[in-house]
């Protein structure tokens, strides 16, 4: 039996009805979910850390010193790359220390001037398909700095730029 | 037909339209957000900053016309960053520098 009162009150329960939906859709939508594309934000904070770490050494204590990261590269003293690189990049807030493995590369120009590279230091731990990054750093070596490698005798002895690269990773 | 009540009907929808856009402005803020953000974090803020600090070291050493320096960033640069870099200290004294990565193409005048 077909009656017309109240047709308006059908057609307003569809209507909001359809309305709730359309607005819990959209509001659902809206949350933001890390997913697998999204890791990139952490390697970021994981690139500023490096980043800042080999800025901070490359700085002079004092004006006409040379900063720690070109007395490291420029005299072969990987232990102290090592240190300060550690303690930079470990540290937290409080006792706690973070662990980083990390890989440091060294990309120059050889007496031929063709670019080459070695390893300068690694830690002892290898690199096994962690989430790592690479940062970098620009090390000026100036003349009287005395660059003697015995390994790698190619290595100039003069004025010049070589860049340094790490891999970093949280082990 | 009953038309009583059609006022509080009429605002019943235009309530609930109102309520939609809303929604629609709010989902795409926070993709409007979420983009701007990775746009920022995509500019190599670092390789700039590290190529503006090597230059700065060249000119407080008096090495920044030294052409075995200029050959060692450029081509390092080149080959492991592929960008293209170029800097010159300019006639009256500042140094001029560029860096292009293909994405970024970025200059700028160091007044020293």
């Amino acid at each position: 039996m077909v009656n017309e009162s109240g047709q308006i009150y059908t057609i307003e329960g569809v209507a909001a009805g359809i309305l709730m939906i359309v607005t819990a859709y959209l509001a659902m939508s809206t949350t933001t979910v890390i997913t697998q594309q999204d890791v990139h934000i952490i390697d970021m904070q994981l690139e500023q850390l490096g980043n800042d770490a080999l800025a901070m050494m490359d700085t002079p204590d004092s004006y006409g010193n040379e900063s720690k990261l070109v007395q490291a590269v420029g005299t072969n003293n990987t232990t102290l790359f090592r240190n300060q690189f550690l303690i930079y990049v470990n540290s937290t807030t409080g006792a706690r220390l973070e662990n980083m493995g990390y890989n440091a590369t060294i990309y120059y120009r050889n007496s031929t001037y063709a670019i080459d590279s070695f390893t300068f230091d690694a830690s002892p731990l290898p690199y096994y398909r962690e989430n790592a990054v690479k940062v970098s750093r620009w090390v000026y070596l100036p003349d009287f700095i005395n660059v003697n490698y015995t390994t790698h005798p190619d290595l100039r002895d003069d004025t010049q730029t070589v860049l340094l690269e790490v891999l970093l990773w949280r082990q | 037909m009953n038309d009583q009540a059609q006022w509080i009907v009429m605002l019943g929808f235009i309530i609930s339209i109102i309520l939609v856009f809303l929604a629609l402005i709010v989902n795409q803020s926070a993709l409007v957000g979420k983009t701007t953000a990775e746009g920022v974090l995509e500019f190599p803020k670092a390789q700039i900053q590290d190529m503006r600090a090597e230059i700065m070291e060249y000119y407080w050493n008096g090495t920044i016309n030294d052409a075995g320096l200029k050959n060692d960033l450029g081509r390092l640069f080149l080959e492991k960053k592929g960008a293209i870099i170029y800097y010159n200290l300019t006639a009256s004294g500042n140094i001029f520098l560029h860096y292009n990565d293909g994405t970024t193409d970025y200059y700028e005048t160091i007044e020293v």
